[in-house]
Protein backbone atom coordinates (compact mmCIF):
# COMPACT_ATOMS: atom_id res chain seq x y z
CA UNK A 1 0.00 0.00 0.00
CA UNK A 2 1.59 3.27 -0.88
CA UNK A 3 2.26 5.78 2.24
CA UNK A 4 0.78 8.28 2.03
CA UNK A 5 2.18 12.50 2.43
CA UNK A 6 1.84 12.67 6.52
CA UNK A 7 3.31 8.94 6.40
CA UNK A 8 6.29 9.69 4.51
CA UNK A 9 6.60 13.14 6.11
CA UNK A 10 6.54 11.79 9.73
CA UNK A 11 9.25 9.28 8.33
CA UNK A 12 11.43 12.52 6.98
CA UNK A 13 10.69 13.97 10.69
CA UNK A 14 11.62 11.25 12.92
CA UNK A 15 14.36 9.08 11.61
CA UNK A 16 15.75 11.82 8.58
CA UNK A 17 14.84 8.90 6.24
CA UNK A 18 16.22 10.02 2.88
CA UNK A 19 13.91 7.40 0.78
CA UNK A 20 11.15 8.17 2.36
CA UNK A 21 12.02 11.82 0.83
CA UNK A 22 12.57 11.01 -2.40
CA UNK A 23 9.19 9.04 -2.44
CA UNK A 24 7.82 12.84 -1.56
CA UNK A 25 9.81 14.62 -4.60
CA UNK A 26 8.53 11.66 -6.84
CA UNK A 27 5.29 11.97 -6.34
CA UNK A 28 5.16 16.09 -6.27
CA UNK A 29 8.05 16.93 -8.65
CA UNK A 30 5.52 17.21 -12.31
CA UNK A 31 2.76 19.02 -10.50
CA UNK A 32 5.63 21.68 -8.77
CA UNK A 33 7.59 21.58 -12.05
CA UNK A 34 4.34 22.06 -14.03
CA UNK A 35 3.08 25.02 -12.08
CA UNK A 36 6.83 26.94 -12.05
CA UNK A 37 6.63 26.58 -16.14
CA UNK A 38 3.65 27.89 -15.92
CA UNK A 39 5.05 30.70 -14.25
CA UNK A 40 7.93 31.53 -15.22
CA UNK A 41 6.56 31.59 -18.96
CA UNK A 42 7.81 27.98 -19.68
CA UNK A 43 11.58 28.60 -18.71
CA UNK A 44 12.23 25.48 -17.97
CA UNK A 45 15.33 25.19 -16.78
CA UNK A 46 14.63 28.44 -14.65
CA UNK A 47 11.93 26.43 -13.56
CA UNK A 48 13.71 23.23 -12.73
CA UNK A 49 16.24 25.13 -10.44
CA UNK A 50 13.46 26.96 -8.58
CA UNK A 51 11.58 23.41 -8.13
CA UNK A 52 14.93 22.15 -6.84
CA UNK A 53 15.49 24.98 -4.85
CA UNK A 54 11.54 24.55 -3.33
CA UNK A 55 12.28 21.05 -2.40
CA UNK A 56 15.51 21.87 -0.41
CA UNK A 57 13.65 24.32 1.58
CA UNK A 58 10.63 22.03 1.93
CA UNK A 59 13.23 19.57 3.47
CA UNK A 60 15.42 21.92 5.76
CA UNK A 61 11.33 23.37 6.75
CA UNK A 62 9.72 20.39 7.42
CA UNK A 63 9.63 20.64 11.26
CA UNK A 64 7.35 24.23 10.81
CA UNK A 65 4.95 21.71 8.46
CA UNK A 66 1.72 21.38 11.25
CA UNK A 67 -0.25 19.60 9.21
CA UNK A 68 -2.74 22.40 9.55
CA UNK A 69 -2.87 22.55 5.49
CA UNK A 70 -2.65 19.34 2.53
CA UNK A 71 1.33 19.35 2.18
CA UNK A 72 0.97 19.54 -1.39
CA UNK A 73 -1.00 23.48 0.38
CA UNK A 74 2.25 23.95 1.88
CA UNK A 75 4.36 22.95 -0.96
CA UNK A 76 3.09 25.24 -3.56
CA UNK A 77 3.20 28.64 -1.37
CA UNK A 78 7.17 27.53 -0.77
CA UNK A 79 7.77 27.14 -4.08
CA UNK A 80 5.86 30.12 -5.35
CA UNK A 81 7.84 32.04 -2.51
CA UNK A 82 10.98 30.87 -4.53
CA UNK A 83 9.20 31.87 -7.64
CA UNK A 84 8.63 35.31 -6.27
CA UNK A 85 11.82 35.78 -4.81
CA UNK A 86 13.44 35.14 -7.87
CA UNK A 87 10.83 37.28 -10.01
CA UNK A 88 12.02 39.92 -7.86
CA UNK A 89 15.74 39.50 -8.40
CA UNK A 90 15.20 39.59 -11.85
CA UNK A 91 12.51 42.21 -12.72
CA UNK A 92 11.46 40.88 -15.85
CA UNK A 93 10.57 37.13 -16.78
CA UNK A 94 11.47 34.93 -19.81
CA UNK A 95 9.97 34.04 -22.78
CA UNK A 96 8.16 31.42 -24.04
CA UNK A 97 10.06 27.90 -25.30
CA UNK A 98 6.50 27.27 -26.51
CA UNK A 99 7.97 23.92 -28.74
CA UNK A 100 9.58 22.17 -25.48
CA UNK A 101 6.26 22.78 -23.88
CA UNK A 102 4.83 21.02 -27.27
CA UNK A 103 6.83 18.11 -26.97
CA UNK A 104 6.22 17.42 -23.24
CA UNK A 105 2.53 17.37 -23.47
CA UNK A 106 0.51 14.14 -22.55
CA UNK A 107 -0.38 12.03 -25.59
CA UNK A 108 -4.04 11.53 -23.98
CA UNK A 109 -5.15 14.54 -23.91
CA UNK A 110 -7.32 16.12 -26.11
CA UNK A 111 -6.55 18.49 -29.16
CA UNK A 112 -3.35 19.31 -29.04
CA UNK A 113 -4.42 22.79 -31.19
CA UNK A 114 -6.68 23.32 -28.79
CA UNK A 115 -4.21 22.41 -25.77
CA UNK A 116 -1.42 24.80 -27.75
CA UNK A 117 -4.18 27.98 -27.80
CA UNK A 118 -4.90 27.11 -24.18
CA UNK A 119 -0.97 26.83 -22.79
CA UNK A 120 -0.37 30.48 -25.14
CA UNK A 121 -3.81 31.63 -23.57
CA UNK A 122 -2.64 30.86 -20.28
CA UNK A 123 1.17 32.60 -20.87
CA UNK A 124 -1.11 35.52 -21.89
CA UNK A 125 -2.44 35.94 -18.44
CA UNK A 126 -1.39 38.58 -16.30
CA UNK A 127 0.97 36.80 -13.66
CA UNK A 128 -1.30 37.55 -10.69
CA UNK A 129 -4.47 36.32 -12.58
CA UNK A 130 -2.35 33.17 -13.64
CA UNK A 131 -1.27 31.96 -10.54
CA UNK A 132 -4.79 32.00 -9.12
CA UNK A 133 -6.17 30.35 -12.39
CA UNK A 134 -2.99 27.60 -12.00
CA UNK A 135 -3.75 26.53 -8.53
CA UNK A 136 -7.30 26.62 -8.53
CA UNK A 137 -8.69 25.08 -11.87
CA UNK A 138 -5.57 23.11 -12.90
CA UNK A 139 -4.21 21.67 -9.73
CA UNK A 140 -7.60 21.70 -7.68
CA UNK A 141 -6.72 23.66 -4.72
CA UNK A 142 -9.90 25.38 -3.26
CA UNK A 143 -10.05 29.32 -2.80
CA UNK A 144 -9.04 29.91 0.69
CA UNK A 145 -5.93 26.98 -0.01
CA UNK A 146 -4.82 29.13 -3.15
CA UNK A 147 -5.27 32.67 -0.67
CA UNK A 148 -2.63 31.08 1.65
CA UNK A 149 -0.30 29.73 -0.89
CA UNK A 150 -0.19 33.40 -2.90
CA UNK A 151 -0.76 35.49 0.38
CA UNK A 152 -3.37 37.29 -0.53
CA UNK A 153 -7.36 37.59 0.53
CA UNK A 154 -9.60 35.09 -0.07
CA UNK A 155 -11.67 37.96 -2.47
CA UNK A 156 -8.56 38.88 -4.26
CA UNK A 157 -7.99 34.93 -5.09
CA UNK A 158 -11.98 34.50 -6.20
CA UNK A 159 -11.55 38.07 -8.47
CA UNK A 160 -8.58 36.92 -9.99
CA UNK A 161 -9.68 33.23 -10.91
CA UNK A 162 -12.87 34.65 -12.38
CA UNK A 163 -10.89 37.06 -14.52
CA UNK A 164 -8.55 35.09 -15.62
CA UNK A 165 -11.31 32.41 -16.20
CA UNK A 166 -13.13 35.12 -18.57
CA UNK A 167 -10.14 35.74 -20.37
CA UNK A 168 -9.12 32.09 -21.13
CA UNK A 169 -13.08 31.81 -22.03
CA UNK A 170 -12.70 35.10 -24.36
CA UNK A 171 -9.55 33.60 -25.98
CA UNK A 172 -10.89 30.13 -26.43
CA UNK A 173 -14.33 30.78 -27.75
CA UNK A 174 -13.44 29.94 -31.28
CA UNK A 175 -13.45 26.25 -29.61
CA UNK A 176 -16.41 26.63 -28.50
CA UNK A 177 -18.42 23.81 -26.30
CA UNK A 178 -17.55 20.06 -27.31
CA UNK B 1 -22.99 33.34 -32.09
CA UNK B 2 -20.45 30.94 -30.79
CA UNK B 3 -21.61 29.60 -27.11
CA UNK B 4 -19.00 30.32 -24.41
CA UNK B 5 -17.10 27.87 -22.88
CA UNK B 6 -18.63 26.57 -19.25
CA UNK B 7 -16.09 26.53 -16.12
CA UNK B 8 -16.08 23.17 -15.76
CA UNK B 9 -15.18 22.39 -19.54
CA UNK B 10 -12.50 24.85 -19.04
CA UNK B 11 -11.23 23.75 -16.03
CA UNK B 12 -11.04 19.87 -17.25
CA UNK B 13 -8.82 21.24 -20.42
CA UNK B 14 -6.61 22.80 -18.04
CA UNK B 15 -6.05 19.77 -16.02
CA UNK B 16 -5.76 18.09 -19.24
CA UNK B 17 -3.18 20.37 -20.34
CA UNK B 18 -1.66 20.01 -17.98
CA UNK B 19 1.67 17.72 -18.83
CA UNK B 20 2.82 15.11 -16.33
CA UNK B 21 6.83 15.78 -16.05
CA UNK B 22 9.27 12.58 -16.70
CA UNK B 23 11.23 12.49 -13.09
CA UNK B 24 14.42 12.33 -15.58
CA UNK B 25 16.67 12.48 -12.55
CA UNK B 26 15.36 15.25 -11.27
CA UNK B 27 14.80 13.55 -7.62
CA UNK B 28 18.07 11.99 -7.55
CA UNK B 29 19.21 15.47 -7.94
CA UNK B 30 17.55 17.00 -5.32
CA UNK B 31 18.68 14.45 -2.78
CA UNK B 32 22.24 14.28 -3.89
CA UNK B 33 21.88 17.65 -2.17
CA UNK B 34 20.35 16.82 0.75
CA UNK B 35 22.44 17.27 3.81
CA UNK B 36 23.78 13.72 5.16
CA UNK B 37 21.50 12.45 7.55
CA UNK B 38 22.02 13.26 11.31
CA UNK B 39 22.92 10.18 12.84
CA UNK B 40 26.21 11.67 15.00
CA UNK B 41 24.30 14.71 16.39
CA UNK B 42 21.91 12.00 17.80
CA UNK B 43 24.19 9.67 19.02
CA UNK B 44 26.24 12.56 21.02
CA UNK B 45 23.15 13.59 22.44
CA UNK B 46 23.11 10.38 24.60
CA UNK B 47 26.84 10.39 25.29
CA UNK B 48 26.34 14.01 26.56
CA UNK B 49 23.18 13.04 28.54
CA UNK B 50 24.87 9.96 30.25
CA UNK B 51 28.31 12.33 30.80
CA UNK B 52 26.38 15.04 32.59
CA UNK B 53 24.24 12.28 34.42
CA UNK B 54 28.06 10.53 35.55
CA UNK B 55 29.48 13.97 36.68
CA UNK B 56 26.03 14.98 38.46
CA UNK B 57 26.11 11.61 40.62
CA UNK B 58 30.29 11.49 41.19
CA UNK B 59 29.62 15.57 42.61
CA UNK B 60 26.79 14.76 44.67
CA UNK B 61 28.58 11.47 46.07
CA UNK B 62 32.36 13.53 46.62
CA UNK B 63 29.86 16.46 48.33
CA UNK B 64 28.38 14.34 50.61
CA UNK B 65 31.85 12.05 51.84
CA UNK B 66 29.52 9.61 50.68
CA UNK B 67 27.63 9.25 54.01
CA UNK B 68 24.31 8.93 51.95
CA UNK B 69 25.54 5.85 49.62
CA UNK B 70 26.52 3.59 52.97
CA UNK B 71 23.50 5.11 55.21
CA UNK B 72 21.25 3.35 51.94
CA UNK B 73 23.56 0.21 51.91
CA UNK B 74 22.91 -0.22 55.53
CA UNK B 75 19.34 0.33 55.35
CA UNK B 76 18.87 -2.37 52.11
CA UNK B 77 20.55 -4.77 54.23
CA UNK B 78 17.86 -4.90 56.99
CA UNK B 79 15.00 -5.43 54.68
CA UNK B 80 13.32 -8.94 54.21
CA UNK B 81 14.96 -10.34 50.60
CA UNK B 82 12.20 -10.71 49.02
CA UNK B 83 10.95 -7.25 49.25
CA UNK B 84 14.69 -6.77 47.32
CA UNK B 85 13.86 -9.49 44.48
CA UNK B 86 10.17 -7.74 44.28
CA UNK B 87 11.73 -4.07 43.63
CA UNK B 88 14.60 -5.72 41.71
CA UNK B 89 11.68 -7.16 39.27
CA UNK B 90 9.62 -4.01 39.25
CA UNK B 91 12.46 -2.21 37.99
CA UNK B 92 13.25 -4.80 35.26
CA UNK B 93 9.38 -4.08 33.95
CA UNK B 94 9.71 -0.80 34.04
CA UNK B 95 12.91 -0.42 32.46
CA UNK B 96 11.72 -3.18 29.80
CA UNK B 97 8.64 -1.50 29.15
CA UNK B 98 10.16 1.67 27.99
CA UNK B 99 12.84 -0.14 25.90
CA UNK B 100 9.40 -1.78 24.26
CA UNK B 101 7.75 1.67 23.84
CA UNK B 102 10.84 3.35 22.71
CA UNK B 103 11.39 0.48 20.10
CA UNK B 104 8.15 0.53 18.45
CA UNK B 105 8.08 4.30 18.32
CA UNK B 106 11.55 4.01 16.46
CA UNK B 107 10.32 1.36 14.03
CA UNK B 108 7.81 2.77 11.01
CA UNK B 109 6.72 -0.61 10.07
CA UNK B 110 4.92 -0.85 13.55
CA UNK B 111 3.80 2.78 13.55
CA UNK B 112 2.45 2.67 9.83
CA UNK B 113 0.51 -0.89 11.00
CA UNK B 114 -1.08 1.09 13.96
CA UNK B 115 -1.84 3.74 11.73
CA UNK B 116 -3.73 1.11 9.76
CA UNK B 117 -5.43 -0.64 12.05
CA UNK B 118 -7.02 2.81 13.70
Amino acid sequence: MALTDADLVARVLLDDDHHAFAELVRNHQSSVRGLLRHLTRTDVTLADDLAQETFLRVYKNLRTFRGEARFSTWLYRIAYNCFREEARKRKELVGIDEERLQTEQDPQTTDPALRHDLMHALSLLPLHERSAVLLCCQNGLSHDEAARVLDIPLGTVKTNVLRGREKLKRTLAAWGPS
Amino acid sequence: MEEMIQDDQLDRQLREAAPYIDDDGFTARVVSKLPSPGRAPRSMRGIILVGITAVGSAIAYAISGGRFVNEAIIRLSTFPIWILLVFAFGCGLIVGACAVIAAIRKTPEVRDLGRLQS
